[in-house]
């Protein structure tokens, strides 16, 4: 039929609808509803709430969720590049050549219109409190330590799919050849962390200048907790926007 | 029914197929084989993919197939689940299209994981729910299975049976469909797949290929059959599925335009580097001539000036259109990982853009998957012709 055509045909309206047909479409539309909103329900919690639900800048807790909850704070402005932090992560944890848990990136900050200065900005692991990577996982080989909060890997379960490298926004993991599985840094757990009684890790340990500070949020004596919660001290997190919840700080002094 | 029973029913065009089955099947396993040098020595000998870039050319071709798989099933159901009478003419070929495009895609994902072999055991063992791609694993091998059904069935001719596996095949994957939103979301750390309008964008773009697949592999199984009967109710089924096709692509048009606003405004994205890259930079052949050109307008054009009634032209759109969408699946993988993680911190020596390009392996995997399909597609005509030609 021409659409044409259709202006010549007499309007029968909505009444004369036989109910079947009613039934039927509506039957046709709950069945799509249905369908898009059990696809909703299956992705079981929106992606928003691991992107963007720090929207207000919110980024410490003031109630910590594990004990001890471990942290570094990084005194950014201290570290001068001399990747000794590198070296023992690499010795301590079998770090292969191919691959790094830590590593020290070069900034070029503009203090002025005509000036800017040189930072060295170490990153590793954020160990968030919302983890992407352990969301993503498909067998759960990432996953949070319940008690100390530390991300780290079941390598038995590591099906290699890579997923977690690509939805961590720290680019802090990499795939180990060696060991065919994802490594990344664990805050030295089954290494330095374990034979310092909780104390410390390689790259603190190392570290000439004092840049790394690890400690225990939940204890207010350790030098970590009294960085972060001195009166007028200015911290941050990297990435505050995609709502991961860090556990590593950085402070300038 | 086995292949000497079909050439004993004196359909001498199944032994010329034949040959063409051994070559694209040599064809496909000498790429395939690829894949399993990768396995042994390890993707980092291999692969394009780096630290930055994990996912690769291969996720490509996992996501087109799918999507794929879906969209053909999307269309089969209208004629085997809505019972619209014009569409039942092109189920089984549709149905078996279905199953061996996502075994295809499965086939593609297994080949891209460095340890393949722990999925079956750690899958089960040690299931996450939370996880996006343990979903849609799941619901893609359960749709396979669902449709295998479906299609054993059809052979033995138990059409109620069949009805009910492809209304749960047809749930089940449309489920799976609307899961890769989130899964594509969660993984935007560097901001490029937006949330909101991806589940109908996904829905339509399968339904679009399921479209042109049809459209194509029937104008090819045609052809090979010999069957040149005008007006049969496979061609009405085929013009149809052409109008329905015609219109998704209209429907295409407007969520591309969405796609490159949504993605150029700070509203939406916190990133609108990488669909400046997209648009403007490196891939912007790909996104003009692939996405927009070869995906949408191309085909649009081609349907128009013809009307929609000459099945040669809509299977040139068809076959158009899927080049286009496996280059917009492409960019969909690739271009959002190439913002480096921290390119607002003035780091010295980070380049702007992340460089990726896929080795000789990949490239070599994926035209193996592609020939396995069509290996596939004509194994299926070569043994079930009889079947076909009678629906």
């Amino acid at each position: 039929m021409k659409i044409t055509n259709l202006k010549k045909l007499n309007d029968e309206g909505v009444e004369s609808l036989p109910s079947q047909e009613r039934r039927q479409f509506l039957q046709f539309g709950l069945c799509i509803t249905g369908v898009f909103l059990g696809g909703t329900v299956l992705s079981l919690t929106s992606a928003r709430n691991v992107q963007g639900a720090l929207s207000g800048g919110r980024f410490l807790s003031t109630d910590f969720p594990y004990s001890p909850h471990y942290t570094m704070v990084i005194r950014e402005s201290h570290c001068i590049d001399c990747e000794k932090c590198m070296d023992a992560c690499r010795a301590t944890n079998s770090v292969p050549a191919h691959g790094y848990r830590t590593t020290i990136l070069e900034r070029s900050v503009p203090i002025t219109p005509d000036r800017r200065d040189r930072v060295f900005m170490p990153i590793l692991c954020n160990q968030c409190n919302r983890p992407p990577c352990v969301r993503v996982c498909p067998t759960r080989a990432t996953y949070k330590d319940t008690t100390t909060g530390i991300v780290r890997m079941d390598i038995g379960k590591c099906i290699g799919c890579k997923t977690c490298m690509a939805a961590c926004p720290y680019n802090a993991r990499y795939f180990d050849e060696e060991i065919r599985a994802i490594d990344k840094c664990n805050f030295c757990y089954d290494t330095k962390l374990k034979e310092s009684n909780g104390k410390t890790t390689a790259c603190a340990t190392a570290c000439p200048a004092g840049v790394r500070v690890f400690g225990d949020l939940t204890d207010p004596e350790t030098d970590a907790y009294k960085l972060i919660h001195t009166p007028e001290k200015v911290f941050w997190v990297l990435r505050p926007e995609r709502g991961t919840l860090p556990n590593v700080f950085y402070v300038n002094r | 029914m086995n292949l000497s029973q079909t050439e004993n029913n004196g359909l001498s065009t199944s032994v010329n197929l034949v040959p063409l089955l051994v070559i694209l099947a040599l064809i496909s396993a000498f790429g395939l084989a690829f894949g399993l040098h990768s396995l042994l020595v390890g993707h980092h000998h291999t692969f394009g993919t780096t630290r930055e870039v994990p996912w690769g050319l291969l996720i490509t071709p996992y996501f087109f197939f799918a999507c794929l798989s879906t969209g053909i099933c999307i269309v089969s159901s209208l004629g085997q689940v809505f019972r619209v009478e014009i569409f039942k003419a092109i189920i089984p070929r549709a149905v078996f299209l279905a199953i061996v495009t996502m075994a295809t895609g499965l086939m593609c994902i297994t080949l891209e994981l460095e340890n393949p072999w722990r999925v079956g055991v750690n899958a089960f063992s040690s299931p996450h729910p939370s996880s996006n791609i343990w979903w849609k694993t799941a619901i893609y091998s359960l749709y396979l299975i669902f449709m295998l059904f479906n299609f054993l069935s059809l052979i033995l001719k138990n059409e109620k049976r069949a009805r009910i596996f492809a209304i749960i095949a047809f749930t089940t994957v449309t489920l799976g469909n609307l899961n890769m939103n989130s899964d594509m979301a969660i993984l935007g750390t560097r901001g490029f797949w937006s949330e909101n309008y991806m589940p109908l964008y996904f829905l339509s773009l399968s339904t679009i290929t399921g479209c042109a697949a049809i459209i194509l592999f029937s104008w090819i199984g045609r052809l090979l059959n010999g069957q040149k009967t005008e007006n049969d109710s496979e061609e009405k089924a085929l013009m149809a599925t052409g109008k329905l096709f015609m219109i998704l692509l209209f429907g295409f048009l407007y969520f591309t335009v969405v796609k490159v606003m949504g993605g150029f405004s700070p509203i939406f994205t916190k990133n609108p580097e990488a669909m400046d890259l997209l648009v403007r930079g490196s891939f912007s052949i790909n996104f003009w001539l692939g996405e927009v050109g070869l995906t949408v307008l191309f085909p649009l054009i081609l349907i128009l000036a013809t009307g929609g009634k000459n099945i040669t032209i809509l299977a040139l759109a068809g076959i158009s259109c899927l080049v286009g969408s496996f280059v917009l699946f492409y960019d969909l993988v690739i271009v959002g990982q190439l913002i480096p993680h921290y390119h607002q911190y003035n780091v010295v020596g980070l380049p702007e853009y992340y460089a990726y390009s896929p080795s000789l392996h990949e490239s070599m995997i994926t035209a193996g998957a592609v020939f396995f399909y069509l290996a596939a597609f004509i194994f299926g005509e070569i043994l079930l012709r009889k079947k076909f030609s009678h629906a």
